[in-house]
């Protein structure tokens, strides 16, 4: 088994490597990008993916805190046990 | 367009501070209701939420600095102190289970046979998987240190070999320590030494796992062209990190598993 574990880390090495060397530099149109002056703030200045991922957080999150004070004050009073 | 007659970072208005703090909030009742009532959810969801923030959150501190230039040096100097600080507050953490370890190892009391390792425990052998955990964490300190170099040599090739062969060593001390907790002859229910020995030594593999993917996203950073030779405050942040992780290490081998046997 631990030639296995030692064998995928020797693999995973040469493919992050390998791939790292064909990794043209992206950062000046991510400069470009982000420093747009369109009023976005950073969070959402990514693009679409980004508005998906902050509703969902957000969306959990009052979702959660809700979810949160009903338990807590369900835990307030004591169950009957029968 | 106005601009800031300032070299300091006026951060845009974020939701990720609220997200978390909501995140903290569903995991400590979470734990709470999962102990009275043997429910997960809340926890489970509330681990969800800290996942999305942290991610979330620090995606946007890599645009702040990478693409959008706020990291000038003094707000650099600022991450700095920072993450100084942060590490400081760790040092503590860990000084507290020091403080429990040294307070019931170095005066046994007749419960525990009046001797340390306690009666009934069969403590590891420090000279088997213990040091060679150390050999790995001790290579790996070489290895961080020469990725360092590496990025401020330009040396873009040997940055990703380094870099790599760390996360690595990471991986591979974390996996013999999850073989070292199966084999173990005692469990955290074995009293004061269990309990002792695996909450140290359990938030120390945390620690090493958090250390791990912080040089893990290095790692893609760098592959990615994000750090030059003179800036490249993310990864020395990691690399702060990885060498207290190794230290505390070097504290619990020499106190726990090796005085304390």
């Amino acid at each position: 088994m631990y030639r296995h574990v030692f064998a995928l880390q020797q693999v995973a090495r040469r493919t992050i490597t390998s791939s790292a060397r064909r990794e043209r530099n992206r950062v000046p149109e991510k400069q470009k990008l982000f420093q747009e002056d369109n009023g976005l703030p950073v969070h959402l200045k990514g693009g679409a993916t980004d508005a998906l991922l902050y509703r969902a957080t957000m969306g959990l999150t009052v979702f959660g805190t809700g979810y949160v004070l009903y338990e807590l004050w369900k835990a307030s009073f004591p169950q009957k046990k029968d | 367009m106005a601009h800031q007659a300032h070299p300091y970072h006026m951060v845009d208005p974020s939701p990720w501070p609220l997200t978390g703090a909501v995140a903290a909030l569903l995991m400590t009742s979470g734990l709470a209701i999962w102990f009275h009532f043997h429910s997960t959810i809340l926890m489970l969801l509330g681990t969800v939420l800290l996942v999305l923030t942290i991610c979330q959150w620090w995606r946007d501190v890599v645009r702040e600095g990478t693409f959008q230039g706020h990291h000038t040096p003094p707000a650099q100097k600022g991450l700095r102190y920072g993450m100084i600080l942060f590490i400081t507050s760790e040092v503590l953490f860990f000084a507290g289970f020091f403080w429990a370890f040294y307070h019931s190892s170095l005066a046994p009391t007749p419960e525990l046979g009046g001797f340390w390792p306690p009666a009934g425990i069969t403590p590891l052998d420090p000279f088997e998987v213990p040091l060679l955990n150390t050999a790995v964490l001790l290579a790996s300190g070489v290895t961080v240190t020469w990725a360092h170099h590496s990025i401020m040599e330009g040396d873009r090739k040997q940055a990703i070999h380094s870099l790599t062969l760390t996360i690595l060593l990471g991986g591979y001390f974390t996996f013999l320590q999850a073989l070292e907790y199966y084999e173990a002859p005692f469990t955290i229910a074995d009293g004061v030494y269990g309990a002792t020995f695996f909450v140290a030594t359990g938030f120390h593999g945390l620690h090493v796992i958090i250390g791990s993917t912080f040089l893990a996203v290095c790692l893609h950073r760098q592959i990615r062209h994000h750090f030059t030779s003179t800036h490249h405050f993310g990864f020395e942040a990691a690399a702060w990190y990885w060498h207290f992780v190794d230290v505390v290490w070097l504290f619990l081998y020499i106190s726990i598993y090796w005085w304390g046997s």
